[in-house]
């Protein structure tokens, strides 16, 4: 069916409009927000926003004198992210190789467990492990929050590692086990290369929600391990509706790395939220 | 065969021992929580349905549990029809795909707060860019601080935004794998535009379209920090949602017994809503082993 040219214009149009619309829903408030915190005072409220400025650091340089504490809590959401990130991708890791490999009633009745816990709601266990914590001296810290973390996304990532690993044929196995290699050998030098991709998306996965998280944050840190986005609100909630531009400055500084991560690993994200959401 | 074992019982334990440190032992101690009177310093005492009643005759409770019905239903279904809209424009095929796709992302990275803090400049009553253009419009913009009505609308337009992206990729993913043979049949039968949508691609897609509302109403139903960082529950509690009575119920009114109650009852729904997936799971899950 061949269309006439005007239909065709019409359609390239309307399409064209679409995706702008995407576009500014998507990167509006983004944009909106990183341009701005380089704006004078003045230019913030401009309308329609400025697109030529005379770019400024003054709303940096107010938050490093006024919030010393984020850039401390920058720190420990970098070092809580890392840790998260390590201890989910190894803990999935073995658990998608032992998935992927083995076939047992138990096995099997542990897999669907770790998908009936994902449906449990993070508040809801907040609860039970505030006192817990507590007791154990574990409230306040950063092993604390990374196991958290990477609590919420072992499951995720055992069936994630699973689809990758299940790529992987058994014959490599079955070789290097002739060459006398243990599993544990055949897991680091064979497996672990070829899988390294599956290991990237759990990694993207854990990162930006270790690195965004906020509830967890909230509840069991007070100063030493305090995160990020934890401070970040507290610009927000002390906020008198003048300082626009330093709570700017500091929503750019706590997105922008993500964002940049993101960006960088996108096609192991794409690949593992295909693998992991659709599996499981 | 027991060197097997234990190797398979190995392999699986460090996740299996997260799982049931952080979830499943604290949700058993959650729902045994339910059943006592407790909060700091004091003993639990057994009480029996009480905690449960007296949240279900709670008219907050009641309140939040309505107000995360409407956020959620609203979010779940916009998501659903904008990124399946988005699907199939992308499946067309684009210009620039790779580079559009990463915009369309960028939202997945953005924190909630960060997300907050720019929702809340776009709609800022006196210098807001969307307020300004609203008014321009001749209409009025969103008093999300005062009335409730609003600050909902708020964080049911945040919540749209950050979780569009996941939406998308989901039913963008599983329309690339529809075969194109089914195309190339409908378009040789005449099929018009409509009937190829309503007849082709809808049925194949309702699959990935239900387990992607499935996975965001489960979702959608934790909404906490969206509403706690945009309106703290209040003006006057009135834009609380369960999380957040929860919350509340936990931390600022020491009421143990009664948040653990709402709690279980958070986890309950979610397992109902899930039941359908679950079963289908459980059978698979037999057949495999």
């Amino acid at each position: 069916m061949r269309r006439s040219l005007p239909r065709q214009l019409l359609l390239g149009t309307l399409k064209l409009l679409a995706v702008l619309a995407i576009l500014l829903w998507s990167l509006g408030p983004i944009a909106l927000i990183v341009s701005s915190s380089f704006k004078p005072e003045g230019e913030i409220f401009a309308v329609p926003p400025r697109l030529t400025f005379q770019p400024t650091f003054q709303h940096y340089v107010s938050l490093w004198q006024h919030w010393p504490d984020f850039f401390k809590a920058l720190g420990n959401s970098v070092i809580i992210t890392a840790l998260a990130t390590v201890i989910a991708v190894f803990a999935s890791l073995l658990a998608g190789y032992a998935y992927s490999r083995f076939r047992a009633r138990w096995l099997a009745g542990s897999a669907f467990l770790l998908i009936v816990v994902r449906l449990i709601p993070p508040i809801v266990t907040t609860l039970p492990l505030f006192p817990v914590a507590n007791a154990l001296g574990l409230q306040d810290t950063h092993v604390l929050l990374a196991v958290l973390y990477a609590t919420f996304f072992v499951s995720l990532g055992s069936f994630v590692m699973r689809a990758f690993i299940d790529q992987i044929p058994k014959e490599m196995d079955e070789a290097a086990a002739v060459d006398g290699a243990g599993r544990l050998t055949t897991l680091w030098r064979i497996i672990m290369p070829l899988a390294a991709q599956g290991m990237m998306a759990v990694a993207v996965f854990v990162a930006v929600y270790a690195w965004n998280e906020f509830l967890f944050a909230f509840v069991f840190t007070s100063t030493r391990a305090k995160t990020a986005p934890l401070v970040l609100a507290e610009v927000v909630g002390s906020f008198d509706g003048v300082e626009w531009g330093t709570l700017f400055a500091a929503a750019t500084v706590q997105l922008l790395p993500v964002l940049l991560f993101v960006w960088i690993t996108q096609k192991y994200l794409v690949a593992g939220l295909t693998a992991g959401a659709t599996k499981g | 065969m027991r060197e097997n074992f234990l190797t398979r019982f190995l392999l699986v334990a460090p996740t299996q021992a997260m799982i049931w440190a952080v979830l499943v032992v604290p949700s058993v101690y959650l729902a045994w929580l339910s059943f006592h009177s407790s909060s700091f310093g004091a003993d639990a005492r057994f009480v029996g349905w009480e905690n449960y009643a007296r949240i279900l005759s709670d008219g907050y409770f009641w309140r939040a549990l309505g107000n995360t019905a409407i956020v959620v239903l609203v979010v779940v279904h916009l998501e659903l029809l904008l990124g399946l809209g988005m699907a199939l424009l992308f499946a067309q095929g684009l210009p620039f795909r790779r580079l559009l796709i990463a915009c369309v992302l960028a939202p997945y990275a953005v924190s909630e707060v960060a997300a907050v803090v720019m929702w809340r400049f776009l709609f800022d009553p006196d210098v807001g860019h969307v307020s300004y253009l609203l008014n321009l419009l001749g209409l009025p913009g969103l008093e999300w601080a005062v009335t409730p009505a609003h600050g909902l609308v708020l964080v049911s337009l945040l919540s749209i935004w950050m979780h569009l992206p996941f939406t998308f990729m989901i039913l963008y993913a599983a329309r690339l794998a529809l075969p194109g043979e089914v195309y190339e049949a409908a378009k040789i039968d005449g099929a018009s535009v409509w009937q190829t949508f309503r007849n082709v691609t809808l049925p194949l897609l309702m699959p990935a379209m239900l387990m992607a509302m499935l996975f965001r109403l489960i979702f959608a139903f934790r909404l906490f920090s969206e509403v706690w960082l945009l309106t703290g529950g209040g003006p006057a509690r009135s834009t609380e949602v369960v999380a957040v009575y929860l919350y509340l119920e936990a931390f600022r009114y020491n009421a143990f017994g009664g948040a653990a109650a709402t709690g279980w009852i958070m986890v309950v729904a979610s397992l109902l809503m899930a039941a359908p997936y679950l079963w289908r799971l459980a059978k698979e899950q037999r057949g495999d082993a």
